[in-house]
């Protein structure tokens, strides 16, 4: 109580948000008095400053004047202040309660390290707990108006404190403030920053005004970077987009733009804007927190602020995109822009995402934004305590909440991968991402199974038998398949009935037979939906029994099989057609090349050699048994020549290419991994089974023309032809696309005799302007959507593939509810059915997506391990689009498809010389329909479309995103031309096998390398310590050995 | 609230005192007069009535009388609207009865009991408003409750709370300082002769801290050992006064 006479009490009244989050207000006493510190070594007054080595600065006696900076000068530009030649700064208690309140701890802590560093000479003056300084706040003042009133109350104190020795400057960046106070007392100014800048401190350092204007310019663009509004109500949402205010549907954020672009796709056409176009959002603002894939709520901004998309490949901050968006809009060509204004439903799942190289290990507990490994998800926040030990894994995380006023989203770790660019985390990062669950299958599922165990064999059921036709017997039944395939799902039947007429049959696996609707298995099925091919391994639909075993239709045992067998006539024309239940024994599994060979009339011996069901067997016999299938295989190929032709010719449909395309993107890892030629066989056994598909369509939609599930491909929009048109025009070809028999026919003549890849690249780029095939049911689209584009069949579906595609299944059990006439009980409804669909339109876009990265990652680690100089290294490329930075290219040889930079980060242009020297000057790019010229420094350069380019291969490591591939300019000629073509497709199909095989062998060797490495050389102590004793000396086991035998009966 | 800065450089505690300062205490005796004695004090923003009937005959049962010594039944609440959130229940919750047994080893200690065989004190404490330091704010009322009432005691109570923020032990901590989790010194002396009749303590305190801060609050308890003396004696005086004229 010694100064109790000296202090008044006077109480704050605070209004604080509780941790409840209620709103209660507070009283706080505050305790002011006349001697506070002014730590001014002109005090006249006994002010009792601490000073010496232990004590707080004092302000400097030399200074011309004393500079007290108001709280949004503190706030905003602490970095000016920080400036070692500015000292003499006095910061107010109200000042620096703004800093900690209303800014960050971080810059509370740097205020407080520049107070305490003794050059800086400045203090931190304790105005509010001075009885004359300090002034109260009147009811209504705002605060910003309290904290200017209070600062300039204190800078007059301080100048009457000092009896009028030093002028006070106040600075603010209050313009009102200035004008208030500026006249108000002599000797204390009150001056904006800027100008208090430009007059005491532009002459001595000139950097400090350069800084104040980066600081300003930094400024506007945060406030505009960080203003995400509330969301709606949600019953204003509602209304808004029943009356067409407000547009709802899933935004998709641009890959190789995250930070700036989204679109909307328009749920309902037509209401508000005219066309049906895309809605950009534009910038993370518009956006307001929705996260890819979340299901939004868009309001459309008026015209004057729409906006284009940009055209310029993006070459993004961790690693690039892989640009294969469309091209051909330019900024001018605006479209319809909006802005989130509500949220319906987050779409959040689990996201794969790893740390910044340059984490810094905070303390214990801190927060930390790791980057997710989709470019499209923004950075998420989260805290662990594990930074060091999760610094080189690929982790899991959830994201939990995004604050209104976040920058980014709040989430927590999961579980980790493994760490980065570990074969087996990035392969389960890739399936992760894709939400591809592949867990083993339970023993629940394997329960419900039948077994076929050496024991226990496996073997048809009587009352099967009664129910199914047997074909084993009367058909000569086999199978045609990659070498090597485990499930075998389809085989094929033909022969020459007793009236001259043709019978050929095809007969799938029965999978339904085992697969009970509603089973474990069908659950496990649906939800997986498809067997997923990676580049090294496959992970099934159905579990191995299924698959590999009682569902496979190998050759030399009974399988039950779903069978379509058709009567055909002399022309081939379908005179009847049979579907049904069967039991076949297959007799022969055959290979794709062993059976054109065998059309094309090899030797009995080398047919014997590859047919293992001929061996063993007496001569005449196998002669017989030859001849016989020779026979079978001939006949088969003349019918599907003849379907063919009629596919092409009466539906007009020539597109081969494409949805053989289509078939072996399906199918393509087996094919990747038992490289081929393209043979007539390949086109034979794809025929069959569009045949088959097309009359199970033909029959599933006639009983059940409201829940049938085909398989549609919509019409192509025609602006998706731009590039391939150009591309065309360019070698002088023309490419008509106004119908499917257009396009296949000009596509056939567009064929350059001294560079066959040209077509090849042509077709693809066709196949890339199709629009995607999908399942549907027949009860949710028009009838004349059901036809299929590139097949031109009128209804199309999958029937031929049980084992491992879940929609084959499906139509398997309506084709068997059709057949026996049981009505539609048991199958799922219209409704069901197209949820369904939609879901198994996903998960085959997901497997093909993830087969997709995987192959990209066995490129990249592939290439990694290359030296850069290495033959290998440099390809051979096609440019197929010309960007605004640079092009598109595709790389025979290893079947890549990649940008290639004109323009870098800085502006600068590259440029190749006649030396095979290249390199990046200043200049311009000017792109030219067709082709785009390069201007630079030292020279100019022209490149046109589906020009031959040399390209070096470089393997882009990327800690946070998927590795990839970049590709670098090295030559504006083509590389090694002379390589005949054929080779160099083979070549790329033994690439392919080759990289991934070399890849594994390496990720083998690290694997086993790190795991002895762990122990190293202690593992032989540690053992002799911790290990379990040999068996033979344990005394243990030896009392174990004498507990089982008390058990076994006397005999 | 996180990064409240409790102490300054410059040695300013939040409110504005510096660390040796008590809050500033106000106190009046004999508010009531029902009452055989009474008191109000405000310790800052803490505001404290005490009441005090006896001695009087044992009431309720009379299992609780003792034989030798006058029985010290005590009686702490707090009133609803005392804290920031209204309060649900003013006493018989667990604090309050911990405060009372407190109040009565207190005051056992500090009253003559030996003085008034077979009869009872009560004594009454109500917090009005709570903002730290309520037990001390309780005792010093109390104490001049037992003054007012003319019961017979060997010295004042005082009571004071002390901290250790930083390096330096802080005296008559707020309610602010208290929920900071630094630890709570609790002291009740008999300020003539620095005896200890209580002594508290929540929360982690190194052992070769402990001796400065109970200094500090000892020392705390003298201030306001001033304060309450000096208010008495003017009490006294006015009666006194009163009754000449």
């Amino acid at each position: 109580m010694v100064h109790d006479n000296q202090l008044e009490k006077s109480n704050k009244f605070l209004r604080i948000r509780s941790v409840h989050g209620r709103n209660i207000s507070v009283v706080r006493e505050v305790y002011r008095r006349e001697n506070v510190p002014c730590q001014s070594p002109l005090c006249l007054s006994d002010c009792q400053n601490s000073t010496g080595d232990g004590g707080l600065s004092l302000l400097p006696a030399d200074v011309n004047h004393y500079l007290i900076p108001d709280c949004q000068v503190a706030r905003e530009f602490l970095e000016v202040l920080e400036n070692p030649v500015v000292t003499g700064i006095i910061f107010l208690q109200t000042v620096v309660h703004s800093v900690q309140h209303e800014g960050s701890k971080r810059l509370y802590n740097r205020l407080r390290n520049l107070v305490k560093d003794k050059r800086k000479a400045s203090i931190i003056f304790h105005n509010e707990f001075q009885k004359y300084a300090y002034c109260e706040r009147e009811e209504g003042e705002t605060l910003c108006d309290w904290q200017t009133r209070s600062t300039y109350a204190a800078a007059e104190w301080y100048f009457h404190h000092l009896a009028t020795q030093k002028p006070i400057i106040m600075v603010t960046l209050n313009k009102q403030a200035i004008e208030k106070y500026e006249n108000k007392t002599l000797n204390v100014f009150v001056l904006s920053l800027e100008e208090y800048l430009r007059k005491f401190w532009q002459s001595h350092i000139p950097e400090v005004m350069e800084l104040y204007e980066s600081l300003t310019a930094s400024l506007e663009t945060k406030v505009k970077e960080k203003d995400y509004k509330g969301y709606l109500p949600l019953d204003i949402l509602e209304s808004g987009v029943k009356s067409g205010r407000f547009v709802q549907g899933h935004i998709n954020v641009n890959r190789n733009n995250a930070g700036q672009e989204a679109f909307v796709r328009q749920k309902r056409s037509g209401s508000t804007v005219e066309d049906d176009r895309d809605i950009l959002i534009h910038g993370m603002p518009a956006r307001n927190r929705a996260v890819h894939g979340d299901l939004v709520v868009v309001e459309v901004l008026p015209r004057s602020e729409w906006r284009g998309r940009s055209s310029v490949i993006k070459e993004s901050q961790e690693g690039q995109g892989e640009g294969d968006e469309e091209d051909g809009a330019t900024d001018e060509n605006v479209m319809p822009t909006g802005r989130v204004v509500g949220i319906l439903q987050r779409n959040w799942r689990e996201y794969v995402a790893s740390f910044a190289s340059n984490e810094q290990v905070s303390e214990k507990g801190g927060k930390v934004l790791v980057i997710p490994w989709d470019y499209r998800i923004p950075k998420i926040r989260i805290s662990t305590r594990q930074v060091e030990k999760l610094k080189d894994q690929r982790i899991v995380v959830r994201i939990d909440s995004w604050e209104i006023d976040s920058q980014y989203p709040n989430g927590h770790f999961v579980k980790t991968l493994g760490p980065i660019e570990d074969l087996e985390a990035e392969i389960s990062a890739i399936l992760l991402e894709n939400t591809i669950h592949v867990s083993a299958f339970s023993e629940a599922q394997m329960k419900e199974l039948p077994v076929d165990t050496p024991d226990n064999p496996w073997c048809i059921e009587e009352a099967e038998l009664n129910k199914r036709r047997d074909l084993r017997s009367s058909h000569l039944i086999f199978s045609i398949d990659p070498k090597g395939c485990e499930d075998v799902d389809d085989t094929l039947s033909v022969r020459e009935l007793a009236n001259g007429n043709l019978e050929l049959g095809v007969h799938i696996a029965d999978v339904t037979h085992f697969v009970k609707p509603d089973s474990l298995t069908d659950m496990e099925a649906k939800s997986r939906s498809t067997t997923v091919y990676l580049a090294d391994r496959r992970y099934d639909m159905l579990p191995g029994i299924l698959s590999a075993n009682l569902c496979s239709l190998i050759s030399g045992v009974d399988r039950y099989a779903m069978s379509v067998i058709w009567e055909l006539d002399k022309n081939f024309e379908v005179v009847d057609v049979l579907y049904g239940k069967t039991i076949i024994r297959s007799s022969y599994k055959l290979f794709y090349e062993m059976a054109q060979a065998m059309h094309d009339g090899i030797s009995l011996t080398e047919i014997v050699k590859n047919v293992p069901e001929l061996q063993n067997m007496l001569e005449e016999e196998t002669e017989k048994r030859v001849e016989e299938l020779r026979c079978a295989v001939t006949l088969l190929m003349r019918v599907a020549r003849c379907l063919k032709a009629r596919r092409v010719s009466g539906g007009a449909l020539e597109l081969e290419s494409v949805e053989v395309q289509v078939q072996l993107t399906e199918t393509k890892s087996v094919e990747d991994l038992n490289p081929k030629d393209h043979l007539e066989i390949h086109d034979t056994i794809a025929e069959c089974m569009i045949f088959a598909n097309h009359w199970v369509a033909k029959k599933i939609v006639e009983v059940f023309p409201n829940q049938a599930l085909l398989r549609h491909h919509p019409l192509p929009k025609s602006e998706q032809f731009e590039n391939l048109k150009n591309c065309a025009k360019s070698k002088g070809f023309d490419v008509k696309t106004s119908s499917n028999k257009a396009l296949a026919e000009t596509l056939d003549r567009c064929v350059d005799s001294k560079d066959p890849v040209i077509n090849k690249i042509l077709r693809m780029l066709a196949t890339q302007a199709m629009s995607v095939a999908s399942y549907f049911s027949t009860g949710s689209l028009p009838r004349d959507q059901y036809f299929h584009y590139g097949l031109a069949l009128d209804y199309y579906t999958h029937f031929t593939s049980p084992i491992r595609r879940y929609a084959d299944v499906l139509v398997h059990r309506q084709l068997m509810a059709a057949v026996l006439a049981e009505g539609s009980e048991g199958l799922p409804g219209n409704q069901e059915l197209d949820e369904l669909s939609e879901h198994i339109n996903h998960q085959h876009r997901a497997a093909q997506n993830a087969q997709r990265d995987s192959q990209e990652l066995f490129q990249y680690l592939y290439f990694k391990q290359k030296d850069l100089n290495n033959e290998c290294c440099r390809a051979d490329a096609i440019i197929f689009q010309i960007r605004a930075n640079g092009l598109m290219v595709f790389v025979p040889r290893y079947g890549i498809r990649a940008p290639v930079y004109l323009r870098n980060k800085d502006g600068q242009v590259l440029y190749v010389q006649e030396s095979g020297q290249s390199e990046w000057t200043g200049g311009s790019i000017t792109k030219s329909e067709g082709s785009v010229s390069v201007n630079s420094l030292v020279g100019s350069m022209t490149l046109t479309l589906l020009d031959h380019i040399t390209v070096k291969i470089i393997p882009n490591s990327s800690r946070a995103h998927a590795s990839s591939l970049k590709l670098e300019l090295i030559s504006t000629e083509g590389y090694a031309l002379d390589q005949d073509i054929p080779t160099t497709e083979k070549m790329s199909k033994n690439q392919k096998q080759a990289i991934i095989q070399e890849v594994r062998a390496v990720a083998e060797e690290k694997r086993t390398q790190s795991s002895s490495e762990d122990q190293g050389h202690q593992f032989h102590s540690l053992k002799a310590e911790f290990g379990q004793t040999p068996e033979s000396e344990s005394l243990y086991s030896l009392f174990e050995s004498f507990k089982e035998m008390a058990k076994k009966p006397i005999s | 609230m996180a990064g409240l800065e409790l102490l300054s450089d410059q040695g300013f505690r939040i409110d504005g005192r510096r660390s040796h300062e008590l809050r500033k205490i106000q106190c009046k005796l004999g508010v009531f007069s029902q009452a055989d004695g009474s008191a109000y004090v405000e310790q800052g923003n803490t505001k404290v009535l005490a009441a005090v009937y006896g001695p009087h005959e044992i009431r309720g049962s009379r299992s609780k009388l003792l034989q030798d010594k006058v029985l010290v039944n005590c009686q702490y609440s707090m009133a609803t609207f005392s804290t920031s959130e209204r309060k649900r229940r003013p006493r018989g919750d667990r604090k309050s009865q911990e405060m009372t047994m407190h109040l009565q080893q207190t005051f056992n200690a500090a009253i003559l009991t030996s003085l008034h065989p077979r009869s009872q004190i009560d004594i009454f404490v109500e917090v009005l408003q709570s903002d730290g330091g309520n037990y001390c704010a309780s005792v010093n009322a109390a104490t001049l409750a037992v003054i007012d009432a003319g019961i017979p005691m060997k010295d004042y109570v005082c009571a004071c709370s002390a901290s250790y923020l930083g390096d330096s032990p802080i005296v008559d901590i707020n309610y602010l300082e208290e929920s900071s989790g630094s630890p709570e010194i609790t002291v009740a002396v008999l300020p003539k002769s620095e005896q200890i009749v209580f002594l508290e303590m929540n929360g982690r305190l190194h052992e070769d801290n402990l001796s400065k801060v109970v200094d500090m609050a000892v020392k705390g308890c003298k201030d306001v050992y001033g304060v309450l003396d000096r208010t008495v004696r003017e009490h006294v005086s006015q009666v006194g006064s009163s009754l000449e004229t």
